[in-house]
């Protein structure tokens, strides 16, 4: 569960975001990363750090050059906790659905008394 | 934005009061909040803005106690948060403080409710900060549990098959 805290944690950052989305278009260097997100090259050196330590993001070594690209798993694995985050929620509506329903017959219930 | 959210929505056949007095009285919020196997036990709901919201969130069947337990968490925790936003039959905005998640410093997670009338129903609209949320820690739990019901049904169903 803690791994996916700091799963949104680490792209709930708007500038990581971008090094992100640089990277959709598939493997890049580090110099089109920083174009491509418009970002002081420090900083993205700094952020693909982060969005590697946390397996969003793959380096590979080319020569004198590195290349990032993304880790689909990683993505699908947040999918995934999202979707049984969303379906925990739909239990809890058909619950409140429920105790909507109890209410009203009871109500009902009480009405029918009182008239007697 | 930059955090996730999610948005989960229901119709319902009742009338707009029906379904405020189910987040804004405590007998209302007592009856459905909380996740599978968990009750809660509501202490302060002030459904005003800037009123306070507290309650105790109890694990409720031998199957959670044993879970809880084993996962080394107390059957009982103390859960707060503030209602930011409060329009009578319309709109209201809770933020829960999530302070026992461990390892985790404590953070504010906001959820919004709408409610749209439509004939004699009501159009429910729920936005959540999906990033966490107070029953983050629970979810390994409840799919734990989810587990148990599938066993159980796949034993119903076996035994049907054998009478």
């Amino acid at each position: 569960m803690v791994t996916q805290i700091d799963a949104f944690q680490t792209l709930g950052d708007p500038t990581r975001r971008r090094v992100v989305e640089a990277l959709r278009g598939g493997e890049r260097p580090v110099n089109d990363v920083v174009q491509r997100a418009g970002i002081h090259q420090s900083g993205v050196s700094r952020h693909l750090r982060i969005l590697q330590e946390a397996g969003f993001v793959s380096m590979r070594p080319d020569g004198q050059r590195r290349l990032y690209s993304l880790r689909p798993e990683r993505f699908r694995e947040m999918e995934t906790w999202l979707a049984s985050y969303r379906s925990l929620w739909e239990a809890r509506l058909d619950r409140f659905g429920a105790a909507l329903e109890k209410r009203r017959k009871n109500r009902g219930k009480t009405r029918k008394e009182t008239r007697r | 934005m930059s955090r996730q959210t999610i948005v989960v929505e229901r119709t319902y056949r009742a009338r707009t009061q029906e379904v405020w007095d189910l987040w804004t009285t405590k007998d209302g919020f007592e009856s459905w909040w909380g996740p599978q196997g968990f009750r809660v036990e509501v202490h302060a709901l002030e459904a005003r803005v800037g009123g306070a919201l507290r309650y105790d969130m109890i694990a409720d069947t031998p199957e959670m106690i044993a879970e809880m337990r084993r996962q080394g968490q107390a059957v009982s925790h103390k859960t707060h948060g503030t209602f930011v936003a409060v329009e009578p039959y319309s709109r209201l905005a809770i933020t829960h403080v999530i302070d026992f998640l461990p390892g985790v410093a404590p953070y504010d997670s906001t959820m919004r409710v709408e409610l749209i009338p439509s004939g004699a129903n009501v159009r429910m609209v729920v936005t959540l900060e999906a990033m966490h949320n107070e029953e983050l820690t629970r979810m390994s739990i409840e799919g734990f549990t989810s587990q148990l019901t599938k066993l159980d049904r796949r034993f119903e169903a076996a035994s049907a098959v054998r009478d």
